[in-house]
């Protein structure tokens, strides 16, 4: 395993790099502007993705899918900020967290409902739910957490 | 883990499973658990090392406080269900 620090370094720049284009670099970015070598920013973004097996690389690539609360592979909880849609959340649940990656503004949750295909939409701003459509909107874990809910690329 | 525009409606879905009637979680309730403290920490410089490790323990103890203590919420072992 990778040193503490290095780790938390990759960590960071993935995070914002989500926060702040939408998509997440790649490993060979991700080496460039750690000072690595691209296989060494390659074995180090894996040494990452086992230290925060809440997200996940697509399967049998390199590529970053799911980083959460932010997901790189498109899903259909989009996120707004600024006027601009440039994000998607992992998962509904993930998705009332996306606020604090973006403190002081409003963040909008778009999503269709599974069932009907109706709109439901949420504005948070710093943690606070200041807006929601339709009023009795609810989660819903389908799968208990742990080991039962199956494998993460399907959540 | 989705979210829905009632509770009927999850039900409609054709992949809600039966065991789940327990999952639903009100909005407010929602965001709070995704609101706990090393949550307003994920930008930070350490977060990997040092405030992702309180995520699990933080997790638990808010779903204690909103009374969801089973096995399905906690991910613990279910002693009523064998695999």
């Amino acid at each position: 395993m990778a040193d503490a620090l290095l780790m938390d370094r990759m960590f960071q720049r993935i995070m914002r790099g989500l926060a702040d284009t939408g998509s997440a670099p790649h490993y060979a970015e991700l080496a460039r502007a750690l000072g690595l070598g691209v296989e060494q920013g390659r074995l180090l973004l894996h040494d990452v993705m086992r230290a925060y097996p809440i997200g996940w690389l697509h399967p049998e690539t390199d590529y970053i899918a799911s980083f959460p609360p932010l997901n790189n592979l498109p899903t259909q909880y989009r996120i707004t900020v600024r006027g601009a849609q440039r994000w998607f959340a992992q998962c509904g649940f993930e998705a009332t967290s996306v606020t604090w990656l973006f403190p002081g503004e409003t963040v909008r949750v778009d999503v269709p409902c599974l069932d009907c295909g109706d709109p439901v939409s949420i504005e948070m701003r710093d943690g606070r739910i200041v807006w929601i459509d339709p009023p009795g909107v609810v989660g819903h874990l389908n799968y208990g957490f742990g080991p039962s809910r199956g494998r993460p690329p399907f959540l | 883990m989705n979210l829905f525009r009632s509770e009927e409606h999850a039900r409609r879905w054709p992949a809600f499973q039966a065991r789940s009637e327990e999952g639903f979680i009100g909005l407010a309730e929602l965001a709070g658990f995704f609101a706990t403290e090393s949550r307003h920490h994920m930008l930070d410089a350490d977060y990997l090392s040092n405030w992702y490790p309180r995520r699990v323990a933080e997790r638990g103890a808010y779903l204690e406080r909103i009374g969801k203590t089973s096995p399905f919420w906690l991910g613990t072992p279910d002693p009523t269900r064998t695999q």
